[in-house]
């Protein structure tokens, strides 16, 4: 199968090119990538694409052949994004590689929840760590979004994920993208025996996991607060969503509407993808969001309870 | 008897990992409970926590234990956002206690 990489992937593009991505068969003997017209691409799609063609590896296709790479005009991006590498692909780089600390966070498996969460904030946000930088928002935000999806990567998916980020100074966005390729969010309820699960679409399912306390993987492990909490500080910075799981795609917009759409018939996204993007301007202290997203989502006390800090 | 961990030193800065979280809590401090000892958990040093973590950490102690096991608990060194989520997973808890009592 011949798979034509289109030459934009990001916004408008990028659900095209996931339904692309899902209509291939896992009994392909060999699938060709064609990279040659691609101009465009966010962090959303090459982690999709990364958590894809380790999918199709993983399954035993024969042979899977990036074709055009030479030809692409975003080679160098491409190679700086660590997407080759991942994928097994071997390319000489002609340019000299730079700290990439406060620019973009290259595509890179999630093995180590805390340290991915810990390596992606300081990525994103130098000198964030400090309280009193300026970054400190941006920083805590992503660490702790990038926590959240990296623990239900590891937790539910039975899969392997990637995550990747853009900080664009232009448009003062920031892009963070989790992409896995496991068995999705609706099979992951349905394999816990959750009765409610059957007969419930992936859209239905990607909804499900956004009401706070449904977990598939259930206590004392998880309290299912992950994604609710996730949207819930994506809403109050007024940012964008998006959650592709198997045939289901959830986005939420900055007024917080959210549309339910699914991939086109035949088409299955194998695995979860959630994308966000912030705004700079729209960022405050992580403290007052979090507090605001736990009392909206219900999950603190509704009485005084005594706990002693020191 | 006093348990004192520090979890920076035992687990580092950033505490994201829920299923890291309950097999600290299993192998840690869960034994002390039932020997009514005093809990001390240090956060000092910790800069970043996730609700997974600290649910994990909390919420099923206190879910099995009840709001009582806090007149033996303190919690150190804990910034802003920590306090969050220890409320939160204390909450949770408690609610879960209540839950099971009623039930």
């Amino acid at each position: 199968m011949r798979l034509v990489v289109p030459p934009v992937i990001n916004a408008a593009g990028l659900l095209p090119f996931l339904a692309q991505l899902g209509s291939v068969a896992t009994v392909e003997a060999e699938i060709i990538l064609d990279f040659s017209a691609l101009r465009r691409v966010s962090p959303a799609g090459l982690v999709a694409l990364a958590a894809m063609v380790k999918h199709w590896q993983s399954q035993h296709i024969h042979r899977i052949r990036f074709e055009g790479i030479h030809q692409c005009p975003i080679l160098g991006y491409l190679q700086r994004m660590d997407l080759l590498r991942v994928c097994g692909v071997s390319s000489t780089e002609e340019f000299e590689r730079h700290p990439s600390h406060g620019r973009f966070v290259p595509v890179q498996q999630i093995v180590d929840v805390d340290s991915i969460s810990k390596g992606v904030a300081a990525c994103l946000a130098p000198g964030g760590d400090d309280f009193e930088h300026p970054a400190s928002p941006l920083y805590d935000l992503a660490a702790y979004v990038i926590g959240e999806l990296g623990a239900n990567v590891r937790q539910h998916s039975r899969g392997t994920g990637y995550v990747a980020a853009q900080v664009n100074k232009g448009e003062a966005m920031v892009r963070i993208a989790v992409a896995d390729n496991g068995h999705g969010i609706r099979q992951s309820f349905v394999d816990a025996g959750l009765a409610w699960s059957h007969g419930l679409s992936d859209t239905a399912a990607i909804r499900k996991a956004l009401e706070p306390r449904v977990s598939s993987k259930g206590e004392p492990v998880n309290q299912g607060v992950g994604l609710t909490l996730v949207t819930g500080l994506a809403r109050h910075t007024q940012a964008w969503v998006l959650i592709v799981s198997g045939t289901g795609i959830v986005q939420m917009d900055p007024d917080g509407q959210v549309k339910e759409q699914s991939l086109p018939h035949g088409c299955f996204y194998h695995g979860t993808l959630v994308t966000l993007t912030f705004l700079h301007s729209k960022l405050q202290d992580f403290y007052t969001l979090l507090d605001t997203a736990k009392q909206e989502a219900g999950l603190l006390a509704k009485r005084p309870i005594r706990t002693r800090f020191t | 008897m006093k348990l004192e961990l520090h979890l920076a030193e035992e687990l580092g800065s950033h505490l994201a990992d829920g299923a890291k979280a309950v097999a600290f809590r299993m192998v840690r401090i869960d034994p002390y409970v039932g020997m009514q000892a005093d809990i001390v958990l240090d956060f000092t040093g910790v800069r970043h926590g996730n609700s997974s973590f600290v649910n994990g950490l909390l919420t099923g102690l206190l879910e099995e234990h009840g709001e009582a096991l806090l007149d033996r608990m303190t919690f150190r060194g804990c910034n802003p956002v920590l306090r969050v989520l220890i409320e939160g997973a204390i909450a949770l808890g408690i609610q879960k206690y209540d839950t099971r009592a009623r039930a």
